[in-house]
């Protein structure tokens, strides 16, 4: 059943690796301005997941729908569906041999077909808003792992995208430095962006998810509202899962 | 008649080498930049996702490598002609050969440095809507770039020494216009000596000049 209000749907996911087959039938829809936080142990297959929406990977059976695009139909020009879909990696994937504030244009100026002076104009907004206003020269060795995550937010938001997926963005990082990515993240949940967040980060999930999803051994085994998901856990993976935290 | 060492033959031996030493630079440069592209096209097309592609380029490469340069260089002088009817001149197979040659092993330092650039640089570069090629050109190829610089510094070394094997078709580079000398004065200690250090002067010249070029590049992007 399609649903307008609903940035992504998928349906009967399944997705294998060889003979391994790691998604084993998820369905998920995530509505305009939702925040989804998956939980799940190491090797359930929420990266993977993740990365099947954005089309990194080629799915085995199913179907995604991201804002009335079929990903996987022929007829959709996969390209641009890709950069309405932002994506924000654990290793930050910054583009080394580019500064700052190209590796933020670069998307304006390459897929959006905009003016160099142009594109600059957004960057630098857009660096303001996630904390670097004076960055804008530096280039990704020069940065902490918190700027540089901060750096790849703002990489992400310049192709103004429907949709962020975040593949555990925290996980790298020094501890001292979670607190300001997840600043930064807080803010687009606020200003109303659709999110799905990989995280280990119960705080964040608590506060800012409106809805929380365990993943363990390919399928969703429970998902329900922060509260009910933290206070009232079913499923005897999950209660085991979130009792080793 | 004991060996006497005469200094002077080797200041005498230096003018005679000119347009010796001026053909091994010209069939040099030449030679590699045409193996430069042979080799990036060869490079890429080990990569490609086209199994005729890859195939291709693998049979060039390990033809090439499996080999010698002096067979390689008779075959397309002497041998080709015989079979196609056109005769070339020594100079242009001379760099034609350097250049195929080249090519292969360029080809090898290229998908190395490729494959050697960390995935999630492809995976971000496609999820901002880049195309494959789009990703290729402006995000892979300027940080592969700069990792062959110094495996394509010793290839060009390699391949700069490698043209003295173009005496055997007859062209008058370096070595054969020592070669040529020494027929006539007989002084093959202070010609040969002469020649050898006319090669590393260049060797180390290539060497230097990649060096600073890779500094160069470091200092444009990581001041
Ligand atoms: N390219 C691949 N080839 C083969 N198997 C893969 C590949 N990528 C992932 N897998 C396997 O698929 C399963 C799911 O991987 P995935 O990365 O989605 O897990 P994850 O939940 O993100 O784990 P983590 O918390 O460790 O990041 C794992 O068993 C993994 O080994
Ligand atoms: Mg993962």
């Amino acid at each position: 059943m399609s649903d307008s209000s609903n940035m992504i749907e998928i349906r009967n996911l399944h997705k294998s690796y060889g003979d391994i087959e790691v998604i084993k039938g998820v369905d998920l829809n995530v509505k305009q301005g939702e925040v989804v936080v998956i939980l799940g142990p190491s090797g359930s297959g929420k990266s993977t997941v993740l990365r099947c929406i954005n089309r990194l990977e080629e799915i085995t059976s199913g179907t995604i729908v991201v804002d009335g695009f079929d990903l996987y139909a022929k007829e959709t020009d996969i390209n641009y569906v890709r950069s309405e879909a932002g994506m924000v990696f654990q290793q930050f994937n910054l583009f080394p041999h580019l500064s700052v504030l190209q590796n933020i244009t670069i998307g304006l100026i390459k897929v959006r077909k905009m003016d160099k002076a142009e594109a600059d104009k957004i960057a630098l907004s857009l660096l303001d808003k996630v904390g670097l206003p004076d960055k804008a020269t530096a280039y990704p060795d020069q940065l902490s792992g918190g700027q540089k995550q901060r750096v790849a937010i703002a990489r992400s938001l310049a192709m103004n995208p429907k949709v962020i997926l975040f593949d555990e963005p925290t996980s790298a990082l020094d501890p001292e430095l979670v607190g300001e990515v997840l600043d930064v993240m807080k803010n687009l949940a606020d200003e109303g962006m659709t999110m799905v967040v990989v995280t280990h980060e119960m705080g964040f999930a608590r506060e800012v998810a409106d809805r929380v999803i365990f993943i363990a051994d390919g399928v969703i085994q429970e998902e329900a509202a922060p509260d009910e998901f933290f206070s009232n856990p079913k499923h005897p993976r999950l209660k085991d899962f979130l009792g080793k935290l | 008649m004991a060996f006497q060492f005469k200094p002077a033959v080797m200041v005498e031996t230096l003018p005679l080498l000119t347009e010796g030493i001026e053909l091994t630079i010209y069939i040099t440069l030449l030679g590699l930049v045409f193996g430069f592209m042979i080799g990036t096209v060869a490079g890429l097309g080990r990569l490609s996702q086209n199994k005729f592609n890859r195939s291709i380029s693998s049979i060039y490469i390990e033809i090439i490598r499996g080999t010698p340069m002096i067979v390689q260089a008779l075959f397309l002088y002497f041998g080709v002609p015989l079979a196609t009817g056109v005769r070339i001149n020594p100079i242009t197979a001379g760099i034609i050969t350097i250049a195929v040659n080249s090519g292969a092993y360029i080809a090898e330092i290229v998908r190395g440095a490729v494959q050697s650039i960390d995935k999630g640089q492809f995976e971000a570069g496609r999820s901002i809507g880049l195309t494959r090629r789009q990703t290729m050109i402006s995000i892979i190829w300027p940080q592969a770039f700069r990792r062959m610089i110094p495996p394509l510094g010793n290839q060009f070394i390699i391949s700069l020494k490698d043209t003295s094997l173009l005496t055997v078709i007859g062209v008058a580079e370096l070595t054969r216009s020592g070669q040529e000398i020494v027929a006539v004065n007989f002084r093959s200690f202070e010609v040969y000596l002469t020649v050898a250090i006319v090669y590393l002067c260049m060797t180390l010249s290539i060497a230097k000049a990649l060096r600073w070029y890779e500094k160069k590049l470091m200092a444009r992007s990581h001041r």
